[in-house]
């Protein structure tokens, strides 16, 4: 049974529910700024799991909200929060996690 | 604090019974924010749903909901309507259940402009069979009822819509949730039919053997399938053929069929005379 | 006071619906049955009901079950085709408790067959409309004034054990003009049932969670209440479930909420199942249902003239059929009977299970032609 986490764990621009989440690789797909990526999980159907790499580069468009199938991941009120502005090397690190097959920068291999 | 989707959620029906990546989810939490945007009073909405993948729709949002038979969605919820004029109702179906085994109802839903808000969820396949030919499977595609590519002709849906009567009709795709949860406003706001085509993904069932297994290969193939009305309508017509358009494509005030069912009621009390033809502008 | 009026068993059904409290119709056209909907689309307006003739037959039924679903008493009439058509909705009736009253006016088949001319075919499929396991609820007409009476009848079974419910007419008594008694409006209003409802806590309402052999307790929708109705098994909050207990909970419960309480009370309501004709003192028991009744009145009549004690046996509920009675007459008569109806034996089958026996004497037919007395006086002279 999933449970829902809308409320903010503590000042966080962006949050997840691992219960929901079904590692499809949407959300790191329609990340601007590089903030998410995939980790390895073997206790998961696909062998993947949803991870928060770089919360403090997140400008908190909600795309990844917005784009998840599961609700497995919410992003704060921009009244409630600041977030960063996007930069390059946010951008440029967007492109890496891509090509690395959505899976985060430190994880290795082919999933 | 996030948006608050508990609020419309049965919470304990969740994960979802869908696939990883599935359209279908996105199509769900664009409708409830479409709903929170409406402010409607989900004691006084009514979600229909049919069989198939989309079947599981009705099941997740916390209001009044009807899980029908396969294709028999809008004849259902005909009957929800016209019992209850007052009460908003979400239709939703795919695309075998709507314009294959449905197709009939889908029509004349569309005919009558009886205000419900229909939500074809388009993902080109039979997902909850397991990738069998649908309407609108692409010809030439693979499917496991079409081993050796599919030859059957597909069907443009909101052409069909739009000939068919309705007054309101849109097209979006699951791409982009922004546009969608704006494109589901304009349809629950408008009074009458609206019939709202949603391009989804199936890389499970449409994409495995299409070469698009995962879900953003299938979204990328939607992308390129799709492009914005005013885009669409500048392509030569060779081009057109291979592109549908999005956005809102007909938008036409035109008379509800409960509000019409008042003047029948009145006119059987005796409080007007009988309907003819002097009531209505369109003639034939 | 019991009010006379004149119309044929179409019309007097439609008004039936009506002041038994319908507020809905959907249907398609079909014949013979299209009178009800053409009274229907009249009077139920008058009322502030709603009615709308629907693209098909499965629209036609799909639309009543929707309104129903919601709480608004709802019904629909066809003929043997449009059953067949609406087959796979009755079931979701059936699984989804969705009280509706069907109303089959009975024409010749399979297919197209006899459109306008008189059958009894349907009673099997009446008893058995769709796949899976359940029970069905069936009256059958067999004169004007209970065209009006087995309606009204129809819809309050239905709301009482929450299901589909058929009301039988067949071709010549859907088209029959003349004068029929009905009771008191009044009588009418004032035994009117309506569906069970919770009002305890919403957090407490779970419309399917009764006992074994009760009817589901569905609320009323946008009340405030929200439930889940769906054709899959489903638990006690209506959500879908394949949990093999639920399920032979489900099917045991569906079957016996009707089957059981029938046999258990001898029957589902106090009002008669059957009409028995100067059957006291007689030594041959006509059976016949509907229309032919009609005529088995007749032959009674003709062959008591003619020195031969008859009398006559009429089921009106024929599923669940009245079980107890008919074993009652296969003892008395013994081989003394005679079944007449318009069909191959779909009735007869039903008795030969309750009687246990097959030596009664048959009058069958199925050409679209209904049966004279004087046959059935030839025949019951034949046997004795």
């Amino acid at each position: 049974m999933g449970t829902f986490k809308t409320e903010n764990p503590g000042n966080q621009p962006v949050w997840v529910n691992t219960s929901n989440c079904k590692a499809c690789d949407i959300c790191v797909s329609v990340c601007p700024s590089g903030v998410l990526g995939m980790k390895y999980e073997v206790t998961s159907t696909l062998g993947a799991m949803i991870s928060i790499n770089h919360p403090e580069a997140c400008i908190g468009c909600s795309e990844c909200e917005l784009s998840c199938p599961d609700f497995a991941i919410y992003v704060a009120d921009k009244k409630d929060y600041k977030f960063a502005k996007l930069t390059d090397e946010s951008k440029e690190r967007q492109v890496a996690i891509i090509a690395n097959n959505y899976m985060s920068l430190s994880e290795q291999g082919v999933k | 604090m996030a948006f608050n989707y508990d609020k419309y959620l049965r919470v304990n029906k969740m994960p979802t019974l869908w696939c990883w990546g599935c359209g279908d989810g996105v199509i769900l939490k664009a409708t409830i924010r479409a709903i929170d945007k409406m402010g409607w009073d989900m004691d006084n909405v009514c979600v229909i749903s049919g069989i198939g993948c989309s079947g599981r729709f009705s099941s997740y949002i916390n209001c009044n909901t009807i899980h029908t038979t396969h294709g028999r969605t809008i004849a259902y919820a005909t009957g929800v309507k016209l019992a209850n004029p007052g009460v908003n109702v979400v239709v939703v179906a795919g695309d075998g259940d709507a314009l294959a085994i449905g197709g009939n109802h889908t029509i004349h839903g569309c005919r009558r402009n009886i205000d419900l808000n229909f939500i074809l969820i388009n993902n080109f396949i039979y997902g909850l069979t397991n990738s069998q030919t649908s309407p609108t499977t692409p010809q030439g595609m693979w499917s496991v009822s079409a081993q050796n590519g599919n030859i059957d002709p597909t069907f443009n849906a909101c052409n069909l819509a739009i000939g068919a009567g309705a007054s309101f009709v849109a097209r979006e795709t699951m791409l982009d949730p922004k546009k969608l949860e704006k494109i589901l406003v304009k349809g629950f706001s408008h009074k009458g039919f609206s019939f709202i085509e949603v391009n989804s993904n199936c890389h499970i069932n449409l994409g495995r053997k299409n070469k698009m297994a995962n879900a953003m290969e299938n979204l990328a193939w939607i992308d390129s399938i799709t492009t914005p009305l005013k885009k669409w309508e500048a392509l030569p017509p060779e081009e057109q053929l291979n592109k549908l358009p999005t956005g809102v494509l007909r938008e036409v005030e035109q008379a509800e069929y409960c509000d019409m069912y008042e003047q029948v009621i009145a006119a059987a009390q005796g409080k007007r005379g009988k309907i003819t033809q002097d009531d209505f502008a369109k003639k034939i | 006071m019991a009010r006379e009026v004149i119309g044929n068993g179409n019309e007097l059904a439609a008004e039936a619906a009506i002041d038994a409290g319908a507020m809905f119709f959907s249907g398609y056209p079909i014949t013979p049955s299209s009178e009800v909907m053409h009274v229907a689309s009249d009077l139920l307006p008058e009322v502030g009901g709603k009615f709308i003739q629907m693209e098909d037959e499965i629209a036609g039924i799909a639309a009543a079950l929707g309104a129903s679903m919601t709480g608004v008493k709802s019904f629909t009439a066809t003929s043997g085709p449009g059953i067949s058509l609406k087959a796979e909705q009755i079931g979701l009736g059936f699984i989804a408790e969705v009280p509706l009253v069907i109303i089959n006016v009975m024409r010749g088949g399979p297919s197209t067959g006899l459109p306008t001319r008189v059958s009894q075919a349907d009673i099997g499929q009446a008893q058995y409309p769709t796949h899976g396991d359940y029970a069905s609820i069936t009256l059958c007409a067999g004169s004007l004034s209970e065209c009006y009476t087995e309606t009204v009848r129809g819809f309050n079974l239905a709301e009482k054990y929450m299901t589909p419910v058929f009301v039988l007419l067949d071709e010549t008594i859907g088209h029959m003009h003349g004068k029929a008694v009905l009771p008191d409006l009044e009588e009418v209003k004032a035994n009117i049932v309506n569906r069970a409802t919770f009002d305890g806590p919403i957090d407490e309402y779970k419309p399917y969670k009764v006992p074994m052999n009760k009817p589901a307790v569905i609320n009323k929708m946008f009340q405030g209440y929200r439930h889940h109705v769906t054709g899959l098994h489903h638990g006690d909050e209506g959500f879908p479930t394949e949990d093999a207990v639920q399920c032979e909970f489900n099917i045991e419960r569906l079957v016996g909420k009707i089957n059981t309480v029938a046999k258990e009370n001898d029957g589902l309501d106090d009002l008669p199942d059957y009409e028995e004709y100067m059957l006291e003192d007689a030594e041959v028991c006509l059976i016949a249902y509907g229309s032919i009744g009609l005529g088995a009145y007749e032959a009674v009549q003709k062959l008591r003239a003619e020195g031969i004690k008859a009398g006559m046996f009429r089921p009106i509920m024929l599923w669940p059929s009245p079980a107890k009675r008919i074993a009652e007459i296969g003892a008395k008569f013994k081989d003394k009977i005679f079944i007449t109806e318009l069909n191959m034996g779909q009735y007869t089958k039903e008795i030969e299970r309750i009687i246990k026996r097959d030596d009664f004497t048959t009058l069958f037919k199925a050409n679209g032609r209904p049966i004279a007395p004087a046959e059935m006086v030839a025949k019951v002279k034949e046997m004795m």
